[in-house]
């Protein structure tokens, strides 16, 4: 299931930094989209930066506005909302539904043509149509238990 | 008398504010001359002003009534470029937008042309007279440094979240707010050219005085629905615009 972290305010690279390592050490959280308006180079846009998500460097591209998450079970809602308090002083509202696509399309077929067959379910719908997913999407990987 | 805006809500009577000329808005900061040429960036400060024509004095023209009537502006005698400065309003309670603005400017700026979008408004004229005229814009309540943006291009913003120190979205981060001093200024001109020296634009106004200053309707504010004059004068425009003057008996 997904749910939408929804900030009162447009976060900062820092704020979303800080926010997203703390979400990290939370168990069950499959994929995380951060959604928001695009930024231009960091000349122009300080906030156009790169993060460091667990010693993965990660392009911040864009003003978040809004997290996504595609996570395990509602019971870890509560540990989210939690650290959102800490990090999201002016406030903010989590929605719970479907905010990820989860199968792949047509369009997607169009696009990668026979390599969509190689294309893992957990890549789908991690980026708008336009972009390439190389560009957008890192993968982060667990530490073994 | 002129009627400016119905309505008995404060936001009608900040709109009513804004429009009469009569009233003398409130100055809220002191910028330089300089600094508000530097923030337009037409031209650099203490250059001369181009011409685009030779001084009306200069030229031979036609005998015409108009031209003995009308006065012409002080850009237009000396044969001024035509420019222009343009505002970003955020919905969160900016003490103009952009209708109201343009309203404003008919009533306030003679011989200027303003033209209005959702999300944007820009006046032009000559560029002496625009310079005056920016200079009442900024300095007043027309403005607020916070919630205000003074953007010639990339002016997406004005229907977004705020940042997180309460300034409105600005891709070119032309405005910055300083959290030690509590101050917001220029850094770039209205086109995002990069300045040499920051202007100073003052400190944000608080959240209890901007929805004492707006013009903005909005439910988390005063509704428009609740103001019951302005509603029925709306009304009462819509039935009539609709007749258009056909009566069915």
């Amino acid at each position: 299931m997904d749910i939408e972290i929804f900030p009162h305010r447009l976060l900062s690279a820092d704020t979303t930094e800080r926010l997203l390592n703390d979400l990290e050490g939370i168990e069950g959280i499959k994929r995380i989209v951060i959604q928001g308006q695009r930024l231009p180079p960091k000349e122009i846009n300080e906030n156009h930066r790169t993060i460091i998500l667990k010693g993965e460097e990660i392009d911040l591209q864009v003003q978040t506005g809004r997290i996504l998450m595609d996570i395990e079970d509602e019971e870890i809602i509560e540990d989210i909302r939690t650290i959102c308090e800490d990090h999201l002083p002016f406030g903010f509202n989590i929605h719970l539904g479907t905010f990820i696509r989860k199968q792949k399309t047509v369009t997607d077929n169009i696009k990668y043509g026979e390599a969509l067959k190689q294309i893992p379910e957990e890549m789908v719908g991690l980026t708008d149509q336009n972009a390439q997913l190389s560009e957008r999407a890192t993968i982060i990987k667990r530490e073994k238990q | 008398m002129a009627q400016f805006y119905p309505g008995t809500s404060k936001v009608a009577e900040n709109r009513r504010k804004f429009m009469n000329p009569d009233i003398e808005l409130e100055k809220l900061r002191e910028i330089s001359d300089e600094d508000v040429v530097q923030i337009l960036g037409h031209r650099a400060p203490g250059e001369e002003y181009p011409s685009v024509h030779p001084p009306l004095e200069e030229l031979d023209e036609p005998d015409d009534a108009i031209r003995d009537m009308v006065e012409p502006l002080d850009g237009a005698k000396a044969g001024d470029r035509v420019r222009y400065i343009q505002f970003t309003d955020s919905m969160y309670f900016a003490p103009a937008h952009p209708f109201v603005r343009s309203r404003s400017y008919l009533h306030r700026f003679r011989g200027a042309d303003a033209g209005t979008l959702s999300g944007r408004q820009i006046i032009e004229t000559r560029e002496r007279d625009l310079e005056k005229y920016a200079k009442e814009l900024l300095e007043t309540e027309f403005f607020d440094p916070a919630r205000t943006g003074i953007r010639g291009k990339t002016v997406h913003g004005h229907a977004l979240r705020l940042d997180e120190d309460g300034m409105m979205f600005d891709m070119l981060r032309r405005q910055l707010f300083d959290k030690s001093t509590g101050m917001v200024s220029s850094v770039k001109n209205q086109i995002g050219d990069e300045l040499d020296e920051p202007v100073l634009l003052g400190e944000p106004l608080e959240e209890s005085v901007l929805k004492e200053k707006t013009t903005i309707y909005r439910k988390d504010g005063e509704a428009y629905r609740d103001d019951k004059d302005a509603v029925e004068v709306l009304q009462r425009i819509h039935v009539l615009r609709s007749m258009g003057g056909y009566n069915p008996e």
